[in-house]
């Protein structure tokens, strides 16, 4: 009993946890396909793939996806060296010296993003003037600057992954290849660098993501390169539209990809390891070992399979479908509420009119004697009560003083 | 000094040895250190256009200091009360904002270090993916459901809870949330790293010698998790006070956060020593902030990024 409940609450916290945390991406995406140019969810209009192409369409978001991609190459290179140099040196420096090398590589991890872009900026463009070079030269540009403001602290990420490689590196393997007669350089390239491989490679994504999504940095160096991040935070603080929930989309999409594609490739290595082991020594001998077909057993795959065949029937979809229709619905539907809104308005008003008429002799009857002599024969209270609209309109009429008298009139004759 | 280099240079070999102090040093030297003695140094300099610096008038003042206590010379306060409030709001929302990140990711991290299973790796996926999306567009996700017609306006009047929908925005609620959210990840995953690696027959005995749950957590779990949590709160809490992208975009319109100062003293009003003044003061205070509760908890510097 008492077991029971705690799994449940257990359970129920995870759910509210995921929920906090995957259900902003959820909703974000479904806005991508609500027709309203507000991104909203609730009330679901229509149907659309309009953002999708008006996001195409958008050539600051196309540029900023070049310039993302040009910064995150030179990111990935910079930062990737660095901190495979840095890994090494850690293994092999002074002692004494270990620790406050430790905490200069690791403290821009720390730094805020903010003061690296400023730092940066203020550095480079001091050498800058110190070597005489104009405004526009490599070390005041863009891109230098956000490449290198990012690496600086992207190079420490790589780092701590590389070292955790480098740590179950034996030695003893150069020290092997350089006895057999390798330069030292070829004992880097052939013994350490393919054993370094699966590091390098998992640095190298984690620098280029790092890279396209940072933005405390790079706003403050990017110059005439605005990267996609900068482009979509000025887009985003500046009026907020469904084209920008469309690339969210796309990128969640491809985010999961990768994450299926990537948990079905180990999976599948996993299994093939399993089946090996169990194989008998003549299958294995022969060749003939059965391996398990690529998606039994294995679920990240059979999900992948099912996201792409969703993700073609969707783009098939928006291919043909059009909304054109349901958004002249949705149009239709809105002006007729409107109507409706304006009519009980209207009905509300004449009420008030009619409410209004009966009173207004008694209102405007004092001021009329009192606030003016000269007209005090036409709005003669005694005629007033036999007509009470044609004083009225000509209250409208008169500004100076049919306003003195009664607010209302004024919306009355306008209706 | 000479001999240790020579050692070096014989056991890497001159070429590739060079290359790698090479890039260290520049990666050390050129990228982290001078850049930040030269903001530093700009920090204490007057706001001149470039023709005169270096110039007589290029002289060490304390001039960008005193604006951020005192305000604006001959001003009507005696002292710069809005720059100063931003930047006591930012540290005391900041340390808020771990506090409750730790609160909810500890629970996550204990459960997903101490069970065994399939589904713990479908978790992790679900924790990752998050983070593969740009910062940007999760806060762009919070504002979407926090906006006045969003989400949670539609439902709570939906329900009746609200009469008129709430502004979280102006709020502040929306900020803190997407604070939150930005950085769950680098919270539970230094906390799950240690938590995974203590030996679960440590919380067995605790429970057959009769320990309530709590007490299990209490002295056996957070003791031993304690360099996980620190790592985690330290990230965490540096990167609020230093986040820039999701004040600009779920802050209320009438609260900012200390690096939109900066921000717009570099962009807008360009001038760079005072926001290299002001960057300065939020990296020492961070970091003074950081050591003295790294001191108060009994932890060491060397478990930070494990």
């Amino acid at each position: 009993m008492n077991l029971s409940f705690l799994r449940l609450s257990i359970w129920l916290y995870l759910a509210i946890f995921f929920a906090y945390l995957l259900g902003p991406l959820v909703i974000m995406s479904v806005t991508a396909f609500n027709s309203p140019s507000f991104p909203s969810a609730t009330p679901w209009e229509c149907l659309t793939f309009e953002w999708f192409s008006a996001l195409f369409q958008d050539t600051r978001i196309l540029n900023g996806i070049k310039n993302s991609l040009l910064i995150g190459a030179g990111t990935v290179v910079l930062s990737v060296t660095m901190g495979l140099a840095g890994a090494l040196m850690l293994t092999q420096i002074w002692p004494k010296l270990r620790a406050t090398y430790y905490t200069v590589i690791i403290a821009p991890i720390l730094i805020p993003g903010v003061v690296l872009g400023i730092s940066t900026l203020v550095f480079w463009d001091r050498i800058n003037r110190m070597l005489g070079f104009g405004p526009d030269s490599l070390l005041s540009s863009g891109l230098f600057l956000t490449i290198v403001g990012q690496s600086t602290f992207i190079a420490s990420y790589c780092m701590l992954v590389l070292v955790a490689r480098l740590q179950r590196y034996d030695i003893a393997l150069t020290e092997a290849a350089l006895d057999l007669g390798a330069t030292h350089a070829q004992a880097f390239r052939k013994v350490l660098l393919p054993f370094m491989r699966p590091a390098i490679a998992s640095a190298a994504v984690l620098a280029f993501l790092a890279s396209f999504e940072n933005y405390n940095t790079t706003t403050f160096t990017f110059g005439e390169y605005p990267t996609l991040t900068i482009e979509l935070a000025q887009k985003v603080r500046y009026g907020i539209s469904p084209a920008i929930s469309a690339l969210a989309f796309i990128i969640v999409v491809l985010t999961v990809f990768a994450a299926l594609a990537n948990e079905a490739t180990i999976r599948r290595r996993e299994l093939v390891a399993a089946a090996r082991r169990n194989a008998t020594v003549a299958e294995l001998s022969g060749g003939r070992v059965t391996l398990p077909g690529f998606l039994s057993g294995n679920t990240a795959a059979v999900l992948l399979v099912v996201v792409s065949i969703a993700t073609i029937v969707v783009v098939g979809t928006a291919t043909v479908y059009s909304p054109d229709q349901c958004i002249a619905d949705v149009r239709e539907q809105k002006r007729l509420e409107a109507e409706k809104r304006a009519e009980e308005l209207r009905r509300k008003r004449d009420e008030e009119r009619k409410l209004k008429a009966e009173q207004a002799p008694v209102t405007t009857a004092p001021s009329g004697s009192t606030g003016s002599s000269s007209f005090g024969g036409v709005f003669d209270p005694n005629a007033l009560q036999g007509v009470p609209s044609e004083p009225e309109e000509e209250g409208g009429a008169d500004s100076g003083f049919g306003g003195a008298f009664d607010p209302n009139t004024l919306q009355g004759s306008g209706n | 000094m000479p001999r240790i280099l020579k050692d070096f240079l014989s056991r890497n070999g001159t070429g590739p040895g060079l290359v790698m102090l090479g890039l260290v040093l520049f990666w050390t030297v050129g990228l982290i250190i001078l850049p930040q003695l030269s903001m530093l140094d700009f920090s204490f300099r007057p706001n001149l256009p470039p023709p005169e610096m270096g110039g007589p008038k290029d002289v060490y003042t304390l001039e960008n200091y005193k604006y951020l206590i005192y305000g604006p010379e001959g001003g009507s306060q005696a002292y710069n009360t809005v720059d100063l409030m931003v930047f006591f709001r930012t540290l005391v929302a900041a340390a808020c904002v771990t506090v409750f990140n730790l609160i909810i990711c500890y629970p996550i991290a204990y459960y997903l270090g101490q069970t065994k299973g399939n589904h713990i790796r479908v978790f992790a996926l679900m924790l990752i993916i998050p983070y593969w999306i740009n910062e940007i567009l999760r806060a762009f996700a919070l504002r979407i459901i926090f906006g006045e017609t969003g989400v949670l306006n539609t439902i709570f009047t939906g329900i009746g809870l609200f009469d008129t929908p709430f502004d979280f925005i102006r709020n502040d609620y929306a900020l803190y949330a997407g604070l939150g959210y930005a950085y769950i990840l680098l919270m539970i995953f230094p906390i799950y790293n240690v938590i995974e690696s203590l030996d679960h027959n440590q919380i067995e005995a605790a429970r057959d010698l009769g320990a309530p749950w709590w007490r299990i957590h209490w002295r056996v779990v957070i003791p031993y998790a304690k360099p996980g949590i620190s790592s985690g709160c330290t990230m965490v809490f540096m990167l609020s006070a230093g986040a820039l992208a999701a004040p600009q975009i779920l802050g209320g319109p009438s609260s900012l956060w200390f690096t939109q100062l900066i921000y717009q003293q570099f962009n807008d009003s360009s001038d760079w020593p005072q926001g290299a003044a002001y960057a300065v003061v939020l990296l020492v205070t961070c970091v003074l902030l950081v050591l003295a509760v790294m001191r108060l908890f009994k932890v060491n510097m060397g478990d930070i990024g494990k």
